[in-house]
């Protein structure tokens, strides 16, 4: 037997960026701001996307991709209010993969619209591993979960460019710091903006939604520089 | 379990690259993959998922070699470059939390070792 070694050195993301950059690119034409929202089952990120429909209203010309296993209940939720919303099922895969997220945006009719929020499917590992071209991921953490999870989940939180801290009115009820929570991001990831929501009261919504309309401006300035 | 995801896109690499080598080779005997440490790969749950995802491809009975790059950073107040220890994103130096990710985040496919005809 002889034996040979033959040098690859290749980035194993790669197939998942190639798609990953055509989004970037019509993303970066179009003006759009894109955001990924990640976090475990049940965090509250249809709840939220619900709740900023009435606040994005004469703000962000929007449209979702709701990331799913095999449902389409999210997606229903979202279309009873009239939201443009695409159903992305993962089959099976506990991500978004970039192609997936590609053949759906191309779909919709992007010049009337500002903002793309994507709903990744429920985890908090394997979604902050594969890009999909977004400007942003956004980790979504509801109260019930613990102040530990930042330091649990160090990629998701490092990669994230914002935090929504979800089920504010849950607090009285749980034992949940929100100051270590908060001190905990910081850990992770100084200097990027906390969010602290309560979707079903409609507290701190707002806040949020302005960030989304400096980060959409932002984009579109510097798209007419170039 | 985000091994198995990670897995899935090592294997198709593999796989094509395998595919690629020039005279074909009896089989392929070695896998070399360099992670960063901010991917947090269980190194067993990694070999278990190339298990059951080259069971009935060209790779099966290859070895999965996985090598982990330290989590390194530099610090945007004093420069300080270094090792952390994750979670804590932190300077080594000065303890500032501003500080930018330099090593961690690779997930490289480096070489096949095969057996040659
Ligand atoms: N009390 C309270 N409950 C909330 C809030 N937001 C969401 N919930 C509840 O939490 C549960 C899950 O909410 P969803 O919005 O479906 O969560 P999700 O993250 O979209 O879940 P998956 O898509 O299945 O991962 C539902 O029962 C919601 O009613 C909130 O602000 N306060
Ligand atoms: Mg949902
Ligand atoms: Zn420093």
């Amino acid at each position: 037997m002889s034996t040979r070694e033959i040098r690859i050195y290749q980035d194993l993301m790669g197939q998942n960026e190639v798609w990953a950059r055509k989004t970037r690119d019509v993303i970066a034409q179009k003006r759009l701001f894109m955001i990924n929202l990640i976090g475990a089952p049940g965090s509250g990120k249809t709840t939220l996307v619900e709740n900023m429909v009435s606040h994005l209203a004469g703000t962000l010309r929007f449209a979702v991709l709701e990331g799913d296993v095999a449902t389409t209940r999210d997606a229903e939720r979202l279309d009873a209010l009239n939201v443009r919303v695409s159903q992305l099922l993962s089959g099976g895969a506990c991500h978004l993969e970039a192609k997936l997220v590609h053949a759906a945006l191309i779909d919709f009719a992007l010049d009337e619209l500002d903002l793309i929020i994507v709903e990744n499917v429920g985890n908090m590992v394997c979604p902050a591993e594969f890009d999909i071209g977004e400007h942003a991921k956004i980790a979504v953490l509801s109260v019930t979960e613990g102040e530990d999870k930042p330091l649990k989940y160090p990629l998701l939180f490092r990669e994230a460019k914002a935090v929504v801290i979800t089920k504010l009115d849950l607090l009285p009820h749980l034992t949940f710091d929100l100051q270590a929570c908060r001190d905990n991001i910081r850990k992770v990831n100084a200097g990027i903006p906390v969010f602290e929501v309560a979707a079903k009261r409609n507290e701190g919504i707002d806040a949020w939604i302005k960030w989304l309309a400096t980060q959409r401006r932002a984009v579109a300035e510097s798209a007419t520089v170039t | 379990m985000h091994e198995f995801a990670i897995c899935q896109n090592i294997v198709a690499a593999a796989e094509v690259e395998y595919a690629r080598v020039s005279p074909p080779p009896r089989r392929l005997l070695r896998l070399r993959v360099v992670a960063g440490g901010l991917h947090q790969i269980v190194p067993e749950y990694l070999t278990q998922a190339y298990v059951v995802l080259t069971s009935d491809s060209p790779l099966a009975g290859s070895a999965l070699e996985l090598a982990i790059l330290p989590v390194k950073a530099q610090c945007r107040r004093c420069a300080w470059t270094g090792q952390i220890e994750l979670p804590i994103f932190q300077c080594g130096a000065c303890d500032s939390f501003e500080v930018d990710v330099i090593q961690g985040k690779e997930l490289r496919l480096e070489s096949l070792e095969v057996d040659t005809p």
